[in-house]
């Protein structure tokens, strides 16, 4: 088994959130609850699930921008709420994060060479001639000119954006990249390209992925390991093969059959009735359960380890 | 049927054709700004039959929303105006008859879901209020019967108590109630065209599941026409019978939705297909399409993909190419097919 450069145990992250109209005092929002998964050295490790169910909630602990409720992170055998002073810094250089949304993620009247040379300054102290060969290289990593380096940002369009951004994470040659939607706010035609430049870096900077997608097409073409995540619950974790081609959990199952595929001979998305939960009052038990699926016990043989979990669950 | 061409007069064949529901011919809207027209639609045209599913696709810009607000003639004034063209729906020309003929279809023959259900929906009316809205204008119904059509159409968009919902307002219904209550709004008149923009981009795959397969329904139970603008390829091999790719403004191909997906005419049509990752198709590396879509205040001359054409030639870069026909309402636009 390959080295783990990140593992997630139990993690739960409860928010407070301001009582409503129809209900006062605060309330307790199950945006993470529980859940725990790894991610080996080189791999690429995929959250799917739909909007609210606490994806985004566990990047954020994991890039120190909020304290977990509960459970532990650990970076290569280093808990990651524990890191003080030059450690801190140091993780916060080898876990680097490109967004959704290449617009808001940068400023547009900053130029290209400050937004991937900030990192370098702060974290490297690197300066002059050196900075600007560092800056060079990696905008042609990301398959733009070196000359880009002297434009603003507002002057490139959305892909090119976000190649601007993959350089600033990629500037402190970071270890673990977290891909938050990095290609949903972009043009169609656009999109290839980016995914197409995310596989080479991983192979060339021997980059470990999390990466967060609700195109299901796009999760199967990229990752190794997949966590499908409902309303806060892991409710599946498999091999990508595994997943795609026997899902478990019902959950899993409706989310797959749900995708339409781009082929008229094949038969029309299947429809799973009711709305997703609230992590306000999430349901008991299986959070999927008044969606009317249920787990099929006997059909789960030998993958029942990974599924203890989700069956405890039910 | 040798004598539809893309001519832009109105000749008589053109109402031969009796189950041609909508007939969008050279369309053309552009927008008037300090420092450039903008031609967002430069000559559209395709045909929507009764009953027929129609897909617009294409990336964000390629001008799918003027294209329909244009039909429905609400393009945003001041700034942008329809120049040229034609939009029959059965007989009549929606472009040249009078505001108040109008009121006879917009709304009433034919609707509109907008991209985003947020904005279609005002938060301070109730959700019943909302609906009951387009029955009291263009039903012109009164009274009780007004809320039994309100209950009909919530039930129609398969709302869960519908007695209970109406008088509550859309902030308390999910992304996917909002927009079915939107979806009734459409359908209260039982519009013979329903234009749906990207009606599922804000829903989650379950949620958007469930509202293709309603619209669907609602399509096979009465026969509506419907206009899909959607990115997703997803959608448009599961919901159209036909498909129209838009690039820059223009339609490039038009074809019957397997011919769309098994043997794609236009390179652009190809090259979205084979850029997409495919479930169960392992691709080692996608295709991709180099560079950009073009900005309208820049666009290329000839045809507008050359830059991004593997198959781009001399004469492509100085002419558009014109339509070549490819069956009875398939049609596309590339030099390649006219060789
Ligand atoms: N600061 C906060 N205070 C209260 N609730 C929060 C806060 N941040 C997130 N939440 C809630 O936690 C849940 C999980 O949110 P999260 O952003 O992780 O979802 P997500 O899976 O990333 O969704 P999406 O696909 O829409 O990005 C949601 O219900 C959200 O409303
Ligand atoms: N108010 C506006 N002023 C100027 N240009 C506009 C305006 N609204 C839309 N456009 C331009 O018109 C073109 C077509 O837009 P639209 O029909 O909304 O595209 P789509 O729906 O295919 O994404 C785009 O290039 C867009 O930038
Ligand atoms: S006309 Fe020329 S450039 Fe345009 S799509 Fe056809 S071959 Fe390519
Ligand atoms: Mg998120
Ligand atoms: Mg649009």
């Amino acid at each position: 088994m390959a080295d783990l450069i990140l593992e997630v145990d139990n993690l739960t992250k409860h928010y407070r959130a301001a009582g409503s109209f129809f209900a006062s005092g605060t309330r307790l929002v199950r945006a993470v609850d529980g859940v725990s998964f790894a991610i080996e050295e080189g791999s690429t490790f995929a959250l799917v699930g739909e909007s609210g169910c606490g994806k985004t909630t566990i990047t954020k602990v994991l890039l120190r921008l909020e304290e977990p409720t509960s459970g532990v992170v650990r970076f290569r055998d280093k808990v990651v709420h524990d890191l003080t002073g030059p450690d801190l810094r140091a993780y916060k250089g080898t876990v680097q994060a490109v967004f959704q949304d290449p617009y808001s993620s940068m400023n547009p009247r900053m130029r290209v060479i400050d937004i991937i040379a900030e990192p370098l300054k702060v974290h490297e102290n690197l300066g002059g001639a050196a900075l600007r060969n560092r800056v060079g290289q990696l905008l042609k990593d990301v398959g733009l000119s070196p000359t880009a380096a002297a434009l603003y940002a507002h002057q490139f369009s959305g892909g090119q954006r976000q190649r601007i951004a993959i350089a600033r994470a990629l500037a402190l040659r970071p270890k673990l990249m977290i891909l938050d939607e990095p290609v949903s706010g972009l043009d169609v035609s656009i999109r290839a390209q980016i995914l197409n430049l995310l596989v080479e870096l991983q192979k060339n900077y021997g980059l470990s992925y999390l990466l967060i997608s609700h195109d299901l097409a796009i999760v199967e073409h990229m990752s190794h390991t997949v966590g499908v995540m409902y309303v806060g619950k892991l409710v599946e974790l498999a091999s990508k093969e595994a997943l795609y081609s026997d899902p478990l959990h019902p959950y899993s199952k409706a989310l797959l059959a749900a995708v339409p595929q781009p082929d008229p001979d094949l038969p029309m998305a299947a429809t799973v009735a009711g709305e997703v939960a609230s992590p306000i009052n999430p349901p008991p038990g299986c959070r999927f359960h008044p969606r009317g699926h249920h787990l099929d016990r006997a059909a789960i043989g030998d993958r029942k380890a990974i599924y203890d979990a989700c069956i405890r669950e039910l | 049927m040798s004598a539809r061409t893309d001519t832009v007069l109105p000749t008589p064949d053109k109402k031969a054709d009796a189950d041609i529901l909508l007939r969008v011919e050279g369309l053309k809207t552009y927008f008037f700004t300090r420092n450039a027209v903008l031609k967002a639609v430069d000559g559209v045209s395709f045909t929507v039959r009764k009953g027929e599913a129609v897909g617009l696709v294409g990336e964000s810009g390629s001008g799918k929303s003027m294209t329909c607000l244009s039909i429905m003639r609400l393009v945003p004034t001041p700034g942008a105006r329809i120049v040229g063209g034609e939009v029959w729906f059965e007989d009549a020309d929606l472009l040249a008859m009078s505001e108040q003929d109008l009121r006879g279809y917009r709304g009433r023959r034919m609707a509109m879901i907008m991209q985003d259900p947020q904005t279609s929906l005002n938060p301070v009316y109730t959700v019943g209020d909302q609906v009951s809205e387009p029955i009291r204008l263009h039903l012109k119904e009164r009274g009780e019967r007004v809320m039994a059509k309100v209950m009909e159409a919530l039930r129609a968009v398969r709302i869960p108590q519908p007695e209970v919902r109406v008088t509550q307002y859309p902030h308390q219904f999910s992304g996917g109630m909002r927009q079915r209550v939107v979806a009734a709004m459409g359908l209260t008149t039982h519009p013979e065209l329903l234009i749906a923009d990207e009606p599922t981009t804000s829903l989650d795959v379950t949620i958007q599941a469930q509202f293709v397969s309603l619209i669907k329904d609602l399509q096979r139970e009465s026969g509506t026409s419907v206009i899909w603008v959607t990115h997703d390829l997803g959608i448009v091999a599961q919901c159209c019978d036909r498909v129209n790719v838009m690039y820059a403004g223009r339609v490039v191909e038009s074809a019957e939705v397997r011919k769309i997906f098994k043997a794609p005419q236009h390179p652009y049509t190809k090259a979205l297909l084979d850029s997409v990752p495919v479930k169960g198709k392992k691709k080692k590396r996608l295709y991709q399409i180099d560079g950009q879509p073009p900005a309208l205040d820049r666009l290329p001359s000839g045809c507008p993909f050359w830059p991004r054409c593997p198959h781009a030639m001399d004469i492509c870069k100085e002419q558009y190419p014109p339509k070549t026909s490819a069956g009875v309402d398939d049609f596309v636009h590339c030099w390649l097919a006219e060789k």
